[in-house]
C-alpha cells in the first residue's frame, strides 16, 4: 500500500509541476489511493472475516473463505497429523488464537479464534484424529 | 578406510587449493615456493590418511533386534540408534573413487529425516556387507521371512532407449543457458579489441552467422543433453522383490535406490514434447518423507512407450495402473484457456504499438502474428486438460510444454480443495486441487477450469466417509 501511495503522490506531484495540471486534480491519485487503502483496511477483514467458514465433521474438516476467490478445502481427519495453536503477540493481546493442523503434504489453518474457542477446537481436532486411528 | 581416507583428502585439498594457487602466483614460480607447495600437499596427504584410518576404526555400525546402531567420530564420539520401522530406505551409492576399490556407500534414510544430508551413511562397505545390512533392515519391515530367489526385474533400459531418452529429454533449454554462462566467462578471455574486430568483420554477413551459430550452439546443448542422460540413465534397471521397487542406474557412479511401495503417494507420466509423438513417455513417482524438500519426486523409468505404461504400472505399482478414458472440460472453458495463453502475446503486441506509434511504423502489426500460436496453445492444453475418477482412483492431466497425467489412489490424498475466482464462476467454472504428501511437503494435482459442479462433486466423492461404486 505504501509504495502505491508514494507512486501516487510522485506521478500527482509530477503532474501538478510539469503537466500544468491544477493543484486540486493533481491530488487526486493521492485521494484515490487514500480511498482504496480505507476500503483494504476497513471493510475487507472484516468481509473476509465474515465469509470465513470452519466445520469439524466427525471424519473432515472443511474450510470455507474469500470473497472474490473463494476457495473451498476438505481435509479427513485420519490425514492430520498434529494440531497447534499459535499465538503472536498482537494476538495475544486481543485474546485470539490460529489452529494448525499439519497433514503429510503441509500445515492448514483456521485462523483469529479467541483462545477459548481455540483450544476447544485443537482438541476437539486431536480427539477426532484418534478416533480415526483406532478405526 | 582408503576410501576415507581419499575423501578427507579431496576435501581438505578443495580447501587448500585456492591458497596455495595465490601463494604461487604471487611469488613466481620459484624452486622454493614449488617445494613448499609439494610439501604442503605431501603433509596434508599424510595427514588426511591418518584421519581417515582413525574414523574408519571408529565407526562401527550392527542391526541389533529393532534398531539400527552407529557409532562415529574419532575425538567426538556419536552414537546413533535408528529404529528399523523408522528407515524408509537403503541406498547405495558408488561413485567412481568407491568402484576403483569395489565398494559401495550405503545411505539410510528415515521419515522426516534431514535435509540434504543421510540420516546415516556408511562411506565404505564391500558389496556382500552392504547387501547382508540392507537385507537385515528391510527385512524387519516385510515381517514375514519368505525367502524369495531376489528381486525379479521388471524393466531394463536398453542401449538404444538410453540414447533415444537423452535425445529426447528435451532438457536442450536448460543446457542452452548453460552454455550461454559458459559464453559469458569465455567474454572475458577476450579483449574487447579482439571483440570489435571480430564483430567488424563478421558485420557484414551477419545472417550467415546466425544461421552457422544457432544450430551450432543447439547441437551441441543437444549431445550435452544426450551425454547427461547417459551419465545419469545408464543402464537402469527397475526390479521388484514383494513390496519393494529397486533402482539401479548410473554410469560413472552407480546408485541403487529403494522405493517401498508403501511409500508411494502419486505416479506422474510425463509426455514431453519431443517424446509425445513417438508415443512415448517417462515415469516418475512421488514419496512420502524421501528425498530433500517438499515436492520431490524420482525417476521410476526415464522412457517407454505410453501404451505400455499400463502394463508396466501393474507390474510395478499396481495400485496406480490405470489408464481410463478422460473426462473433458466443458466446452466453455476453452476460451479461458485461450485467454490466458495469449496475454503475453497480447501485452507484447500492445508494448510494439505504444513504442512504434512514436515512429510511425506499422511495422508493430508483426506482433499480431504471436496471437495465432499462442491461442493453439492455449487450445492445446484446453484439450489435454482432464480428469478421470474410477474406483478409488483420480487421475488428472494437463499440459504445461508436454503433457503430463498423475495418478493417485485417494488414500493418499492429503487434502481436496475446490476454488473459484469471479471470472470463473460467472462461466461456473472452478479449478480442483488435490494434494499428496512428497518428500517433505506435498505435491498438488490440480485441473483448471473444470465444471464447478463436478468439481464439488468430486471432492466430496473423494471424501473418507464415502463408499464408490467398485471400490
Amino acid at each position: 500500500m505504501l509504495p502505491l501511495l508514494i507512486g501516487a503522490g510522485i506521478a500527482g506531484s509530477a503532474l501538478w509541476r510539469f503537466g500544468g495540471v491544477p493543484l486540486f486534480l493533481g491530488i487526486l491519485p493521492v485521494l484515490a489511493v487514500l480511498i482504496l487503502v480505507g476500503v483494504v483496511v476497513g471493510m475487507a477483514p472484516g468481509l473476509r472475516w465474515r465469509r470465513w467458514r470452519y466445520e469439524i465433521r466427525p471424519d473432515e474438516v472443511d474450510l470455507q473463505r474469500g470473497i472474490f476467490w473463494v476457495g473451498r478445502t476438505l481435509v479427513p481427519l485420519a490425514r492430520i497429523q498434529h494440531v497447534d495453536t499459535m499465538q503472536g503477540p498482537l494476538q495475544r493481546r486481543f485474546g485470539l488464537s490460529t489452529v494448525v493442523f499439519y497433514t503429510a503434504a503441509g500445515p492448514n489453518q483456521i485462523p483469529e479464534l479467541s483462545t477459548p474457542v481455540a483450544a476447544e477446537v485443537r482438541d476437539r481436532i486431536a480427539e477426532l484424529t484418534r478416533e480415526q486411528d483406532e478405526l | 578406510m582408503l576410501v576415507g581416507a581419499i575423501k578427507t583428502l579431496r576435501r581438505w585439498v578443495s580447501g587448500l587449493v585456492l591458497p596455495g594457487i595465490v601463494l604461487l602466483m604471487s611469488q613466481g614460480f620459484s624452486l622454493w615456493t614449488v617445494t613448499l607447495f609439494l610439501f604442503g600437499i605431501l603433509v596434508v596427504a599424510a595427514l588426511a590418511a591418518l584421519w581417515g584410518f582413525l574414523s574408519w576404526r571408529a565407526t562401527t555400525y550392527a542391526v541389533t533386534g529393532t534398531a539400527f546402531r552407529l557409532r562415529q567420530g574419532v575425538f567426538q564420539k556419536n552414537e546413533r540408534t535408528i529404529p528399523l520401522e523408522h528407515v524408509q530406505s537403503v541406498d547405495t551409492v558408488q561413485g567412481i573413487i568407491q568402484r576403483a576399490f569395489g565398494v559401495v556407500e550405503v545411505r539410510i534414510e528415515t521419515a522426516g529425516g534431514g535435509v540434504s544430508e543421510p540420516d546415516a551413511s556408511l562411506s565404505a562397505l564391500d558389496r556382500g556387507a552392504a547387501q547382508t545390512l540392507r537385507r537385515e533392515i528391510e527385512g524387519s519391515h516385510t515381517e514375514r521371512a519368505e525367502e524369495t530367489a531376489g528381486p525379479t526385474v521388471l524393466r531394463r533400459l536398453s542401449r538404444r532407449e538410453l540414447l533415444v531418452a537423452g535425445a529426447t529429454s528435451g532438457q536442450i533449454g536448460v543446457v542452452f543457458s548453460l552454455l550461454a554462462v559458459g559464453s559469458q566467462f569465455l567474454d572475458n578471455f577476450l579483449s574487447v579489441d579482439f571483440a570489435r574486430r571480430l564483430v567488424e568483420s563478421l558485420a557484414p554477413n551477419w545472417l550467415m552467422v546466425v544461421l552457422i551459430l544457432v544450430p551450432t550452439g543447439l547441437l551441441l546443448a543437444w549431445l550435452l543433453a544426450i551425454a547427461g542422460t547417459v551419465l545419469a540413465y545408464t543402464g537402469f534397471t527397475l526390479s521388484r522383490e514383494g513390496n519393494f521397487l529397486y533402482i539401479k542406474r548410473g554410469l560413472l557412479e552407480r546408485r541403487e535406490t529403494t522405493i517401498p511401495l508403501s511409500r508411494i503417494q502419486a505416479v506422474r507420466i510425463s509426455e514431453g514434447v519431443l517424446r509425445q509423438p513417438f508415443g512415448l513417455a517417462s515415469l516418475r513417482v512421488e514419496s512420502a518423507g524421501y528425498g530433500e524438500d517438499a515436492g520431490v519426486s524420482a525417476t521410476l523409468f526415464p522412457l517407454l512407450p505410453s501404451d505400455e505404461v499400463e502394463e508396466f504400472l501393474s507390474g510395478a505399482a499396481p495400485e496406480f495402473a490405470y489408464t481410463p478414458a478422460l473426462e473433458p472440460l466443458p466446452r466453455r472453458s476453452l476460451r479461458r484457456y485461450v485467454f490466458r495463453a495469449t496475454i503475453p502475446a497480447l501485452l507484447v503486441c500492445v508494448a510494439a504499438l505504444v513504442c512504434l506509434m512514436v515512429l510511425g511504423s506499422a511495422l508493430w502489426l508483426l506482433s499480431l502474428l504471436l496471437i495465432p500460436p499462442s491461442a493453439a496453445y492455449g487450445w492445446l492444453r484446453y484439450r489435454d486438460a482432464g480428469w478421470a475418477l474410477e474406483g478409488d482412483r483420480l487421475l488428472v492431466r494437463h499440459r504445461l510444454l508436454g503433457r503430463k497425467t498423475a495418478v493417485a489412489p485417494r488414500r493418499r490424498l492429503q487434502s481436496r480443495g475446490v476454488t473459484s475466482s469471479p471470472l470463473q464462476r460467472r462461466l461456473q467454472l472452478a479449478t480442483f486441487v488435490a494434494e499428496v504428501a512428497s518428500g517433505s511437503g506435498g505435491a498438488a494435482l490440480r485441473v483448471k477450469d473444470l465444471d464447478a459442479g463436478s468439481a464439488g462433486t468430486l471432492a466430496s466423492s473423494l471424501g473418507p466417509g464415502v463408499r464408490l461404486e467398485g471400490a
